[in-house]
């Protein structure tokens, strides 16, 4: 079997004067669920496109399953699955109809017994999917994506808007898929959604991907494994005098400052002495590892939800 | 298995546009209710009756009772008002025409926003004054050239209803294409449904195809149970072939659906899309001659809708509806719309985007 699912060489898209993508390069073996996070803007709906054959790059190479998608659409179209962030079907298609209907479009179909059962839809087969709820019409989209037996997977932002106990079953699904072989793409705006699901991240900004790897080479790539986490009651005042006291940089969020640890035995000491000597009014003193959003933070200057 | 998926994708169409009740109010119902409503309101053969509103001061003179018997014999009846009443029903502008009696003259005033029904009185006065003045002149029995009312084209002396049919037939072609295809195309591009399409191998000719399929079937069906309806309820008949009514609204819908496309292509929300839709539909409704004809427009107006789609369409139906005539006789009117159906065509084909 062909060991690559997705190669993409120096992708370049522009819309107008837009420069969306510029020189994107993209490896995605088989088998493996990968993560593209990025702020919106950053270019991960056109890559996504590219990828899916909607949209043709100015300029690059795109080879999925290792057919290439100019000259062998027709064939990439039967082995992949796609799933959109917005309910694309006619308000008035009940689901089984909706199963059955993109089953016809290929030549080999999942039963539509079997995917209700997979997405626990069984009891809503016969109800108009404008009556769904949120989870519902998530998971039904994902069936939907999943009804030719597909061997790659795109999913945008699949548990957008869903709460958590939708969330927990999508991520099941996802899970899912991984055991069944199946190589899945996955964009999201959850850091912990990335953390729970992705094998390998790239962040994404300004058209590019700024950084690869598993999600725990992208944390150990942080110089500061840890943060100190100064939380107040109410907003967090200035933080200009203590961090010149202090020496480290400290980033000043809504209820709390923010404090990169480099080594917490010399550094934590200080810190509290720093805090004694100011006066400092703080109510409690976290120490936490550095997760994905302080790295994608850093990497991009943006919050992943602005 | 390209022939089962259009037809899988035809059944699913049809079903999908059953479930839509404002689609098939609009396509099927409306053009039923519509022959319903008109065909009854204007289809009385006896003119609905005249009535004069007549201001007296005093007591009618011998020339004022003249006057009042030969308006009766025309028909006319007389409302006779005190001078306070006129002055007030007048004011209030309920009045076409005021007969105002001051002694020897007598003056009829004209409510100047209500001149046709004002005008058709006046015609009656003076024609009863003319009478009287002849019968006092010892005039013998004045004779009048007989009227027979009766509808254009020869073969067909029907009622409106029989004029409003194939102008129906006509409207529900151009609604089908400029607000049930456009609007439905829009939707599915700004929700995202046709790129979903795209990905998969579904070929995209076998969708569009089958959803012009879904349209003319619809189409269809709303013309055979308008045709019933003209039937049952107005004895209203097609006197032509069917086949060739058939024709001209295949043709008819070829090119109106074309159109829906081309301005769907235009933009990008339904909101968007609803204004455009009316503004080319209300001047294409109004200038193809569906309710009236434009006989009395002027000419230069009537030029401009000769040459738009509708009128050719519009005319080549009534021509074999109404009047049995051959689809040949109608070759330049539908030359010009298959010239309108190619170029509509060929754009709605250049600008559609899945994506």
């Amino acid at each position: 079997m062909y060991q690559w699912a997705i190669e993409a060489r120096g992708l370049h898209k522009r819309f107008g004067k837009v420069e969306a993508v510029r020189g994107l390069d993209l490896d995605v073996a088989r088998g493996e669920v990968f993560g593209l996070l990025g702020p919106n803007g950053a270019g991960k709906t056109t890559t996504l496109e590219m990828l899916e054959g909607l949209v043709t790059p100015d300029s690059g190479r795109i080879r999925l399953l290792g057919l290439d998608w100019a000259r062998e659409g027709r064939a990439i179209r039967g082995r992949i699955g796609v799933q959109f962030q917005s309910t694309e079907l006619d308000d008035k298609v009940k689901v089984r109809e909706a199963i059955q209907m993109y089953g016809s479009f290929y030549p080999r179909a999942r039963a539509p017994a079997e995917l209700l059962r997979l997405l626990q839809l069984e009891d809503k087969a016969e109800v108009y999917q404008s009556r769904l709820s949120g989870g519902q019409r998530q998971r039904l989209a994902l069936g939907l994506a999943l009804v030719n037996d597909p061997e790659l997977v795109f999913l945008d932002e699949p548990t957008t808007g869903l709460d958590p106990q939708a969330r927990q079953g999508l991520w099941d699904l996802v899970r899912g898929l991984k055991r069944e072989g199946r190589t899945v793409l996955i964009t999201t705006h959850y850091m912990d959604e990335a953390e729970a699901l992705c094998d390998r991240i790239g962040i994404m900004d300004h058209g590019r991907i700024l950084q690869l790897g598993t999600p725990a080479e992208l944390i150990a790539s942080l110089e500061q494994p840890s943060f100190a986490q100064i939380e107040f009651r109410g907003p967090a005042p200035d933080a200009g005098a203590f961090a010149a006291r202090l020496g480290l940089p400290v980033e000043t969020r809504a209820q709390h400052w923010a404090v990169p640890l480099g080594d917490p035995r010399r550094d934590l000491p200080h810190l509290l002495a720093c805090v004694d000597a100011l006066d400092v009014p703080m109510q409690q003193l976290h120490v936490r590892r550095a997760s994905l959003e302080d790295v994608f933070l850093q990497r991009t200057g943006r919050s992943l939800r602005d | 298995m390209h022939v089962r998926l259009f037809f899988q994708q035809v059944w699913m169409g049809l079903k999908l546009y059953l479930r839509i009740p404002a689609a098939l109010f609009w396509i099927v119902a409306f053009p039923i209710v519509m022959l319903m409503g008109m065909g009854t309101v204007f289809g009385g053969d006896t003119p609905p009756g005249v009535t004069l509103a007549w201001e007296r001061a005093g007591a009618a003179g011998a020339r004022d009772l003249a006057l009042q018997q030969a308006l009766q014999e025309r028909g006319v009846t007389i409302e006779a008002l005190d001078p306070a009443q006129a002055e007030a029903r007048w004011q209030q502008g309920k009045l076409a025409a005021l007969l105002e009696g001051q002694g020897e003259r007598t003056t009829l005033r004209i409510n100047r926003y209500a001149t046709a029904q004002g005008m058709q009185i006046e015609a009656l006065v003076q024609q009863a004054y003319l009478m009287v003045q002849a019968r006092a002149q010892g005039a013998a029995p004045l004779a009048r050239i007989p009227v027979v009312a009766s509808s254009p084209g020869g073969h067909h002396d029907g009622p409106y209803a029989a004029y409003l049919l194939p102008g129906l037939l006509g409207l529900t072609v151009l609604m089908m294409g400029v607000f049930s295809t456009g609007i439905v195309d829009v939707t599915l591009r700004a929700k995202g449904g046709y790129k979903r399409l795209a990905t998969t191998p579904l070929p995209r000719s076998i969708y569009l195809g089958a959803q012009l399929c879904v349209r003319l079937i619809v189409l269809l069906v709303a013309a055979a149970l308008l045709m019933l309806d003209g039937a049952l309820v107005f004895g209203v008949r097609n006197q032509g072939s069917y086949a060739d009514l058939l024709a001209v609204e295949v043709l008819g819908a070829a090119c109106f659906i074309s159109l829906g496309y081309v301005l769907a292509s235009f933009a990008r929300t339904p909101e968007v899309y609803s204004g455009i839709a009316n503004l080319v539909f209300l001047p294409l409704m109004l200038l193809s001659g569906v309710y009236f004809s434009l006989d009395s427009a002027p000419p230069w107006l009537q030029r401009a809708a000769d040459v738009l789609p509708p009128t050719p369409l519009l005319k080549a139906l009534r021509a074999i509806f109404n009047d049995g005539a051959g689809i040949a006789s109608q070759a330049p009117g539908l030359a010009l719309l298959a010239g309108w159906t190619v170029v509509l065509f060929v754009l709605a084909t250049r600008r559609f985007r899945w994506v």
